[in-house]
């Protein structure tokens, strides 16, 4: 862990990296060059080869073409176990840990030393000494099914510590964590660069990148845009353009609301989160129709269990829940589709769409009841399908084709797939969690245009999201939730960045009734 | 670009070696999935060959006696000999109706490996309706439907007692299918012993003619070629159960509910389908094909319920299944299979020899499914020019 | 997500396999009860406890069965292994007799063959393939002969240990083991006597009428040599479970008795008899004897072979008429260790072995038949006139024929009139009956 740096020779460096998969380019001739003690990102769109590049780095890939080397060094790497003995561990986007095992238990598995004995306290002990030296504050003792998801991504970075990493890849840290643990994680990352630790940041986020990077390399489709350009040389704007290839408006045009009666209503809802705590304690919303009512809030703070509990999928403890006017409380989910609810889950993959099912089936499953899909007893196949290529064109669905399983479709195309599917039965009500959560500039922009152009259409729009850019832009009214309760419902115009931030942390501004620290 | 491949490395990982590097397909492509059973099966005997050899059997005279014996011989089929397939069919029969309703369970992620005893109770109450509901002169017209029924509801009941306890009580369906096996057969032995027991032997009293299922050999006297066949009508009721599941699954709403939840309960959940009307109702169908499977073995081959009426074809149908990929039309093959091999597995002596067999046919076909979804790689030292070689074990 | 369900299906899978390899070997040990062949020793693949028993050249190797041109072709059907040392052994020896005694007479088998649909298909299989007799030895294959033999008028067929058969070509046999039974009493009865325990025990595989009637005359020939004696008895509902045999040996001896009789198919008993330097008498074949020769006082054997080849002969020549076809020692097909092969070991009492001979050398003149043996006046256990003065059982009392049985199967006999479902007097009195198993 020396940093005895010489300045001239690169960390790592990759020339011409190719590598492909059937029927895919995934990296052509790609070149990254990587400075000790350097916080580097990795930018580009989904699908634009930044984790194979990572994946090729910390040897579960063998590139078919290019050179690696690593401090000046030519290496070849056969498995990961090659790579972390070059000192490069990577952090994938899914932890691998086991829930049931300790922090330390969990930085053990698969190390060569110890063979058979195991000394869990000295593990401990050289665990809590890192976690102190690097500000990585978790318990080694615990489980790993206790921790938060940001403990966890802290065990996956002391587990590559504790393994003599110097060069740490991260994949897309951030897009698990709050806003808050992304604020820690950078701190952590840069104490750790400036200890001497180079860290090559994979994302597709630019706010993200011009905060924490040194340098930016930036991918599109497999190939270079641009390669170690100095983060502060460049602005946001540029970047989007790299990485997209086209102009990118941040600015989202949108027409003046025309707010509507009352059309989804929740009064004093209460219902319990997974473990049987309360998560909603007495929440009161109303959407109107021709409105985005854009629920802003820490991810963990019941905006899930809220979304559930409306659309059935959560039982209500207490409280009402009324579409155009008629109590639907603990309703079938079957009842809100056909009242006309739509519903956005954050969880696409898990929960939104059905893997292998083709993306025909898939966009059959809210109304594959009723004809023209649905006759009778049988599916009309035929209209299934008919369905299907209509929505692919103009949701602009990108798919090889309407019977290919849905799981090979990308994060954008597959939200668009799930939004194709709840948007075209003109529903009254869209209830979006997170919706453009993990995709890419391009399909942001996609998913914010349809949901406003539900919006004209005359439906309302719950918006529930933690990105406040995202909310501040498309909300005509904004609400603030923490700890299951609602701080404030402000109109859009009147909103205070300050204030909407604080609120999330659980102040509450105005009323002056502290609540929870700043 | 979806990166979920996780190898699994041997050899030796130093830098400068040659080394072989076994990966995850990240897509099975549509080939092999469809070749890979006869690849298998085709490699289980050629490891079954060199174990005939050890053994001192000539592997080829054997397996032309277990093909002849199984399927005829194209020479024969022509001097009329079609016996052989028709014994095959005897045995497919009640293989293509319970591995049809455990593919259809399995569809839904269901793990019904309860057909064994669905199957039991199925022939136990086949069994009641002939001998003691209906009287022995009842037309066949009536008592074959009335047998049909009961050994579908018997099946179907059986198998909603874990479907309800897994819909509402979250118990796992394994192990409760698992058990209910024992249950039933233990269940059929007090009856076969007790109360139904002919003078002790174990055995229920004959069915009356009316209660049979009619055979090939019935229709000998219009066409001769037929006499002694065995084959009966049951094997209509596994093409048609056949078709009806495909057409279920492929047709059908509940069919369409029944992929959703198997692939994914959540996405099911949310898009407002009521899961655990649906579990029930795919273990009663599941459990109805098994009884059915029953009805049809009891009326159609044995004519009475005795305690080792079946030699596990409710266990052998999980195999079949899943060989099958869990597609109706795949069972029908797979079944045919295992039924040629029991068929043709007397023709060598002793009896351990083909269950040898038997054994390593099963061990290589599922292990080597497993395998199949790997792929075998060689690196090269230094230039790290890699190779795709297919992890055919063939 | 994927991987794990591939390991919770290869682990399904998995288990799946070993229930069905369980089940293989389990599931045939109870048998469907029966007479005798009902069940006999189960397809099991563990070698039986008396390994000894299966030589080697005796299995013959691996073999496809098919006839041969110009030879008289007979198939045996087998419900269990040829190296079971116990009713399938027993059969494969008379096959041996048969083929060596027979000029020009080829024999095959098929062994572990399930009752049921399974022997039906086989025996349809080896009618096709020109076998000119089929014998098969397991009381379930009976059922679907008639059928098949009308089928097939031109094949013989033979059935051990049932009662069905037809007027052309489908005939049944069996044999009066209880002869061979109320010698091994006798001698059993000498040597409890000279123990001083007054006391044998009898392990019964099932309640049926088979096995009463064999334990019955057992007893009556211990009670001829010593009127004393007692007969305890253990039920074990089957016919071959080697752990269970020995457990009701051991269950025997513990209760006093001194010698132990198996009607069950392995010597274990045997052998956990000679383990405390005790006593025991086996069952079914001549060879059950050699894992333990110097506790195994005697074996009551099974000698098929001459009805088999007498069977051979008459097919051969056109003269075979199918028929209820019972054996006894006078034709030889029922024998005595030490008697009429062998010697006795140095255990049996001097004083019996003239007596046992004679009583043997009258059955086998015809002088005592199996139907004088069962000749009242006979008591039950409880004390009870079962048979009076003067009257004697007819072979459908000894069967236990009832009329529903007769009934089902169409068969032209009278119903039993004292069926056999009584405990002779020297039976321990509590001794009982059971019925069928619980489940």
């Amino acid at each position: 862990m020396e940093s005895s740096a010489k300045v001239d020779v690169p960390a790592v460096d990759m020339r011409g990296i190719v590598k492909r998969f059937p029927g895919v380019l995934a990296n052509d001739h790609v070149d990254l060059t990587v400075y000790e003690g350097e916080v580097h990102a990795l930018l580009g769109e989904n699908g634009a080869g930044k984790s194979t590049l990572m994946n090729i780095l910390s040897g579960l890939y063998q590139p078919d073409e290019g050179e690696i080397r690593v401090r000046g060094e030519r290496v070849s790497f056969g498995s990961p176990k090659d790579a972390i003995r070059q000192g490069i561990g990577m952090i994938h986007q899914h932890f691998m840990l086991v829930p049931s095992f300790s922090v330390a238990e969990n930085i053990m598995l698969g190390m060569d030393e110890p063979r058979f004995l195991l000394d869990p306290q000295k593990i401990e002990g050289t665990v809590r000494e890192l976690s102190e030296r690097y500000n990585l504050d978790v318990d080694p003792s615990s489980k790993i099914w206790q921790l938060s998801v940001g403990e966890q991504q802290r065990v996956e970075v002391l587990k590559m510590l504790y393994r003599g990493a110097t060069i740490l890849i991260m994949d897309e840290p951030t897009a698990v964590l709050t806003p808050q643990e992304v604020e820690d994680l950078f701190q952590t990352l840069r104490g750790m660069a400036k200890s001497g630790h180079t860290i090559i940041f994979i994302s597709h986020k630019l706010d993200e990148v011009l905060a924490i990077a040194d340098r930016i390399t930036v991918l599109r489709r497999g190939r270079l845009e641009a390669a170690g350009v100095e983060a502060s040389s460049v602005t946001k704007k540029e970047l989007a353009h790299l990485m997209v290839g086209r102009e990118v408006l941040f600015r989202i045009e949108k027409k003046p609301a025309k707010a509507g009666e009352v059309v989804m209503e929740v009064e004093d809802l209460q219902a319990e989160d997974d473990k049987g705590l309360p998560a909603l304690k007495g929440v009161s919303l109303q959407v109107r129709s021709g409105e985005i009512l854009g629920l802003a809030g820490v991810a963990g703070n019941g905006q899930r269990e809220l979304a559930q509990a409306i659309c059935g999928l959560r039982p209500v403890m207490g409280g009402v829940v009324r579409v155009h006017g008629k109590e639907v409380t603990n309703a079938a989910p079957v009842v809100l589709i056909k009242e006309g609810v739509a519903y956005i889950p954050e969880d696409r993959h898990g929960v939104g769409s059905v893997p292998n099912l083709s993306v025909a089936e898939n966009l059959a499953l809210r109304n594959y009841r009723w004809p023209p899909i649905g006759n009778g007893w049988r599916i009309n196949r035929v209209a299934l399908r008919k369905q299907a290529v209509e929505l692919v064109q103009t949701f602009d669905i990108v798919t090889p084709s309407i019977d290919t399983p849905s799981r090979l479709l990308s994060g954008g195309n597959l939200q668009k797939m799930i939004l194709a599917r709840e948007l075209s039965g003109d529903p009254r009500v869209v209830i979006a969690v997170h919706p453009t959560r993990g995709l890419d500039v391009g399909a942001t922009e996609a998913v914010h245009r349809l949901l406003l152009q539900e919006r004209d259409q005359g439906a309302g729009v719950l918006l529930i999201s933690e990105d406040l850019d995202e909310i501040l832009s498309l909300a005509d009214r904004i609400a603030v939730i923490y700890e299951g309760q609602i701080m404030s419902v402000v109109d859009a115009e009147d909103a205070d960045i300050e204030e909407l931030g604080l609120q999330m942390a659980g102040t509450r501004v105005g009323a002056g009734a502290e609540k929870g620290e700043a | 670009m979806s990166t979920g491949t996780e190898g699994l490395v041997s050899g030796n990982p130093g830098p400068r070696s040659w080394r072989v590097k076994i990966e995850r397909r990240l897509e099975q492509p549509r080939w092999l999935m469809w070749i890979s059973p006869i690849i298998l099966i085709l490699a289980a005997l050629a490891v079954g060959a060199v174990l005939l050899s050890i053994v001192g059997v000539d592997p080829r005279l054997a397996y032309s006696r277990i093909f002849s014996a199984a399927f005829g011989t194209p020479a024969g089929w022509l001097r009329g000999e079609i016996y052989p397939l028709s014994d095959t069919t005897v045995k497919a029969t009640p293989l293509i109706l319970t591995g049809v309703g455990v593919a259809l369970a399995f569809r839904m992620r269901m793990w019904n490996i309860g057909a064994e005893g669905q199957l039991f109770i199925g022939a136990w109450a086949t069994t009641g309706v002939a001998l003691h509901l209906l009287s022995p002169e009842t037309s066949p017209w009536i008592m074959i439907p009335a047998m049909m029924l009961a050994g579908f509801l018997g099946g179907a009941l059986y198998g909603a007692i874990p479907g309800v306890l897994k819909a509402w009580l979250n118990v796992n369906e394994i192990i409760t299918t698992l058990m209910l096996n024992y249950v039933a057969i233990f269940f059929n032995n007090y009856f076969i012993y007790g109360p139904w027991a002919l003078r002790g032997f174990g055995l229920s009293p004959r069915f009356p003619r009316n209660a049979w299922l009619p055979r090939l050999m019935d229709l000998s006297d219009r066409f001769p070629i037929f006499r002694g066949l065995t084959a009966h009508l049951g094997i209509l009721f596994g093409v048609a159960a056949v078709v009806v599941v495909w057409y279920i699954l492929k047709y059908t709403k509940w069919g369409y509910e029944i992929r959703v939840i198997g692939d994914n309960p959540e996405a099911a959940r949310y898009a407002g389908m009521n899961l655990k009307r649906n579990i029930v109702l795919v273990m009663m169908v599941s459990g109805g094909l098994a009884g059915l499977a029953g009805m049809s073995e009891l009326s159609g081959v044995v004519h009475l319920l005795q305690e080792r009426f079946s030699p596990g074809y409710g266990f052998t149908a999980i195999i079949i299944a899943w060989l099958a990929k869990l597609n109706p039309w795949g069972v029908i093959l797979v079944s045919y299979l295992f039924g040629g091999l029991l068929v043709g597995g007397d023709q060598i002596q002793p009896f351990g020899i083909v269950q040898m067999l038997n054994g390593i046919i099963l061990f290589v076909v599922i292990g080597g499914e497993l395998l199949l979804q790997y792929r075998v790689r060689i690196l090269r030292p230094e230039r790290i020019v890699e190779r795709a070689a297919e992890a055919s074990g063939s | 997500m994927q991987s794990k369900k591939l390991w919770l299906v290869l682990g399904l899978l998995t288990i799946i396999a070993l229930l069905i390899a369980a089940c293989g070997g389990a599931a045939e040990t109870p048998a469907a009860g029966g007479e005798e062949g009902g069940a006999a020793p189960a397809e099991t693949e563990e070698a039986p406890a008396g390994g000894e028993a299966t030589p080697a050249e005796e299995t013959g190797g691996v073999s496809i069965p098919e006839p041969e041109e110009g030879m008289f072709n007979v198939a045996f059907v087998y419900v269990g292994p040829i190296g079971d040392a116990g009713w399938t052994y027993a059969h494969n020896e008379g096959r041996e007799y048969l083929e060596a005694n027979v000029e020009g007479v080829h024999t095959v088998y098929l062994e572990s063959i399930p009752e049921g649909a399974d022997a039906d298909r086989v025996m349809r299989g080896l009618a096709r393939k020109g076998f000119d007799a089929i014998i098969a030895t397991s009381f379930g294959f009976q059922f679907g002969m008639p059928e098949i033999a009308a089928e097939y008028p031109d094949v013989a067929f033979l059935h051990v240990s049932g009662f069905l058969k037809n007027d052309t070509n489908f005939g049944n046999l069996f044999g009066a083991m209880e002869q061979a039974k109320y010698v091994a009493g006798m001698i059993a009865g000498a040597r409890a006597k000279e123990d001083g325990s007054n006391r044998v025990g009898f392990i019964a595989p099932w309640p049926i009428a088979e096995v009463i009637r064999l334990g019955n005359a057992l007893t009556m020939g211990v009670r001829e040599t010593c009127p004393e004696c007692e007969v305890d008895i253990r039920w074990i509902f089957t016919w071959f479970d080697p752990d269970k045999e020995i457990q009701a040996a051991q269950s025997l001896l513990d209760a006093g008795a001194t010698v132990v009789v198996t009607g069950a198919d392995t010597p274990g008993p045997v052998q956990a008899a000679g383990e405390r330097g005790l006593w025991g008498i086996a069952y079914d074949s001549d060879t059950s004897c050699s894992a333990a020769p110097e506790s195994c006082l005697t074996v009551p054997y099974w000698n098929w072979g001459v009805a088999y080849a007498q069977f051979a002969e008459e097919v051969k020549a056109g003269t075979w008429q199918p028929s209820d076809w019972y054996m006894g020692a006078e034709e030889g097909i029922v024998g005595v260790l030490g008697i009429t092969k062998g010697e006795f070991p140095d255990a049996v009492p001097d004083w019996v072995i003239p007596l046992a001979q004679e009583k043997w050398d009258k059955m086998t003149s015809g002088e005592i038949t199996r139907f004088d043996l069962f000749t009242g006046p006979i008591y039950d256990n409880k004390g009870n006139l079962v048979v009076p003065e003067g009257v004697t059982l007819t072979q459908e009392d000894l069967e236990g024929l009832d009329q529903a049985t007769i009934d089902s199967f169409g068969l032209d006999r009278e119903a039993c009139t004292i069926c056999m479902n009584w405990l002779v007097e020297g039976f321990v009195p509590d001794a009982q009956i059971p019925a069928m198993p619980e489940g």
